[in-house]
């Protein structure tokens, strides 16, 4: 015990806020949430144990589950790759070494800062709307944009678009993997009057590859988890005709508007493990194209 | 402990002070330094306002006591409400909803006014009707704080530029046609006659209402048909075709929108849906005169709306000081220095005393929200019993069926069956 104290009691200490946060706040509501899950409970009067019957209607009945959940993928599709693609993009961009760096890191980081923000998501509104900046420059070239937040069919993609330019975290994240490359791999790879490309495919990707693994993991756990954003520009409801109905947004639907918070509660769960296996399943495909530096092949 | 002693102390004290407290309704108090009391609103800022010069008000004429008045919009409001329920910490005195007002009465949320009657609370100069909405079987439970009605507010001024003229309380959809086309006719490009009702379920409604088949029959199914449906979104199809409507983008984009930027506020319509209490505030945003019709009725039928009490105040089973509330709630419906800082803002009030106290007062635009009040009395239904559980969530679902209608994603047909089911299987799950 005092060998394990001594060799993992700073470990411990440094841990301490969230580990105390999570014992005293977090744990007893994450139980009590697995309880109610089972049971019919509306807040105003008791819990009803009812078994498994929430979950059997999730699966089997309830339409807007599914509809969620095929909102939830198609955004995590292509908002995940679409904002690593950028942030790699700047990234490289910054690498390069630009005069006053620090200022165009803080600048280009600022959005993700701003990006959670209520402010951002109203904002977005108005970018999108009909007669907002995306239709105003539209209509220089002589094209009627539509409503694209009113419309079913592209209300989804403005939040795709919002996701790309909240690239910050993964951006400072992949500037820091870059850095780590070792210059003589680029130079070596000039003698041999390999082209860029090339030696962004043979060199670059390849020693990226864990940091690129680690911001998929990160970025595809928050893109699940999405939900202020979408919260605003929905109404909070996922119109207009369930476009946006994220799983977040069904969950707090059905929570605090229909008041069901067993059911609600048995959605989080069913949203846990599907996180849970969708990073299960990177890391097992991760063995396939990561490659560590320190690995012995 | 809290909970052994809890009500016994409460009982006692309400014998005890009662009798003082009837004595006078603003002399001083005969309560300890520590009282207080939270009164918990739904609101916006002019609602707000009122609200906190009333708490004054009572502070005042009670020194000792303290009032805590906690507001937010509509939509949170239940969100909370329901939390603080759980909690078991809600405030002494809510605002309820006629919609939620069963639901919490029969979990035991409320306490029933009736032991305070002719003591503490005095409703002597209440209009019976009003009365009547906030009992529930049997007991009175909720204390009516306005009543409205459904409402289509116009812009005056737009209406005459175009030379259009109608009778505000005995129109039809005919009618409405003609009216609102001749608006969009007389207005700039992209300004209409009339707000698309297509997306606007309390339309739909009052529509079925007129049908003579209502949406919620009196046992809380639902009775509302698929031919009707049909009817009212090709009647505004229509409306849209005749170009006295918006394009349904417009519509959409329009969804969960504020008052101010509701139609005839903006003036991208000259008339909009609303209800009769929201009159003053549109009134206060808009530069022309406003004026007040009802629903376009169908030829020769039943108009379809009533009168419901827009708010009502409510005792709850956390207060405290239940004695100390009821009084305040008395202040609120009698005191004439109080209903005359309340005014029409929440609805009509339900005392005929207050009413006439108020009316000498009367800005333009409370005095259109009264006349109306008053045209309507006989053309309205009797009130309909409180939708059943899960209304809400079929609102929600007939804007979601409404959307795909209005954008031709989904035809009339095919949209309107969906629904009529949707709302079913809804109020099955939720009952």
């Amino acid at each position: 015990m005092r060998k394990f104290l001594a060799k993992n009691a700073p470990g411990y200490v440094f841990l301490a806020p969230w580990l105390i946060g999570f014992l005293f706040l977090a744990l007893g509501p994450i139980l009590v949430s697995l309880y109610l899950s089972f049971t019919k409970y509306d807040m105003i009067g008791d819990p009803r144990w009812v078994g498994l019957s929430q979950y059997e209607y999730m699966f089997t009945k309830d339409k807007r589950f599914w509809k969620s959940l095929e909102v939830t993928f198609t955004y995590v599709i292509l908002a995940v790759p679409a904002r690593l693609a950028f942030a790699l993009m700047i990234a490289m961009i910054l690498d390069k070494g630009i005069r006053a760096i620090g200022i165009y890191r803080a600048l280009y980081y600022l959005p993700s800062i701003l990006g959670a923000s209520i402010a951002i998501a109203i904002l977005w509104r108005q970018i999108f709307n009909i007669d907002g900046v995306v239709n105003a420059f539209l209509s220089m070239f002589g094209i009627q944009g539509p409503n694209w937040i009113a419309n079913p069919d592209t209300s989804l993609y403005t939040l795709v678009v919002l996701a790309m330019w909240q690239f910050g975290s993964p951006m400072l994240i992949f500037l820091a993997g870059l850095r780590g490359i070792s210059p003589e791999l680029y130079e070596a790879a000039e003698i041999d009057a390999a082209s860029k490309p090339r030696q962004f495919f043979a060199i670059t990707l390849p020693l990226l590859a864990p940091v690129i693994f680690f911001n998929i993991i990160l970025q595809t756990i928050e893109a699940f988890k999405t939900f202020s954003s979408a919260f605003i520009i929905s109404n909070g409801d996922g119109s207009p005709a369930d476009s946006l109905l994220f799983f977040t947004i069904y969950l707090f639907n059905e929570a605090f508007k229909f008041f069901r918070m067993g059911y609600a509660s048995a959605l989080a769960w069913t949203l846990l493990v599907i996180i849970g296996a969708f990073t299960a399943l990177s890391f097992f495909a991760s063995k396939y194209w990561v490659h560590y530096e320190n690995e012995k092949d | 402990m809290k909970k052994f002693n809890r009500r016994k102390i409460l009982k006692g004290m309400a014998i005890g002070t009662g009798g003082v407290a009837a004595s006078s309704m603003f002399g001083t108090s005969a309560f300890a330094a520590d009282d207080r009391i939270r009164h918990f609103w739904w609101g916006n800022p002019s609602r707000d306002e009122r609200t906190y010069k009333v708490i004054d008000l009572f502070k005042a004429a009670n020194s000792g006591v303290e009032v805590s008045g906690e507001t937010i919009g509509w939509g949170d409001y239940w969100t909370k409400m329901a939390t603080q329920t759980a909690g078991k910490n809600m405030a002494d005195l809510v605002q309820m909803d006629y919609r939620f007002l069963f639901e919490y009465v029969r979990r035991g949320a409320l306490l029933p006014l009736d032991d305070y009657f002719n003591n503490t609370l005095f409703l002597d100069d209440f209009d019976k009707s009003a009365v009547s909405g906030g009992i529930v079987d049997g007991k009175l439970y909720a204390l009516n704080i306005g009543s409205n009605s459904q409402v289509c507010i116009y812009n005056t001024a737009m209406v005459e530029a175009a030379g259009a003229e109608f009778d505000p309380i005995n129109w039809t959809h005919k009618d409405q046609m003609a009216v609102a086309q001749k608006i969009s006719e007389s207005t700039p490009d992209g300004v209409h006659g009339v707000d698309d009702a297509t997306l606007d379920n309390v339309m739909w409604e009052v529509w079925s209402r007129q049908s003579g088949k209502p949406f919620y029959g009196p046992e809380g199914t639902v009775d509302g048909t698929v031919a009707d449906l049909e009817k009212f979104w090709e009647h505004w199809a229509e409306m849209r075709a005749s170009g006295a409507a918006p394009d349904p983008e417009h519509s959409v984009g329009k969804l969960g929108s504020k008052m101010a930027e509701s139609g005839v506020v903006t003036q991208e319509t000259a008339m909009s849906y609303m209800w009769s209490n929201q009159i003053v505030g549109v009134q206060s945003l808009s530069k022309d005169i406003i004026g007040a019709a009802m629903h376009p009725h169908m030829d020769g039928g039943d108009p379809g709306q009533f009168i419901k009490p827009s708010m009502f105040m409510a005792l709850t089973r956390d207060s405290k000081n239940p004695e100390l509330a009821v009084q305040y709630m008395n202040a609120w419906v009698n005191d004439p220095a109080a209903t005359a800082i309340l005014g029409l803002e929440r609805g009509i009030p339900a005392s005929s005393k207050v009413r006439d106290a108020l009316a000498p007062n009367f800005s333009d635009a409370e005095k259109v929200s009264v006349d109306y009040f008053n045209a309507i009395q006989t053309k309205v239904g009797t009130l309909s019993p409180p939708p059943p559980k899960g209304a809400g969530e079929t609102q929600d679902a007939y804007v979601r069926v409404a959307t795909n209608v209005i954008l031709g994603k989904t035809s009339i047909k095919d949209g309107a069956a969906a629904f009529i089911d949707e709302a079913n299987s809804i109020i099955d799950r939720a009952s």
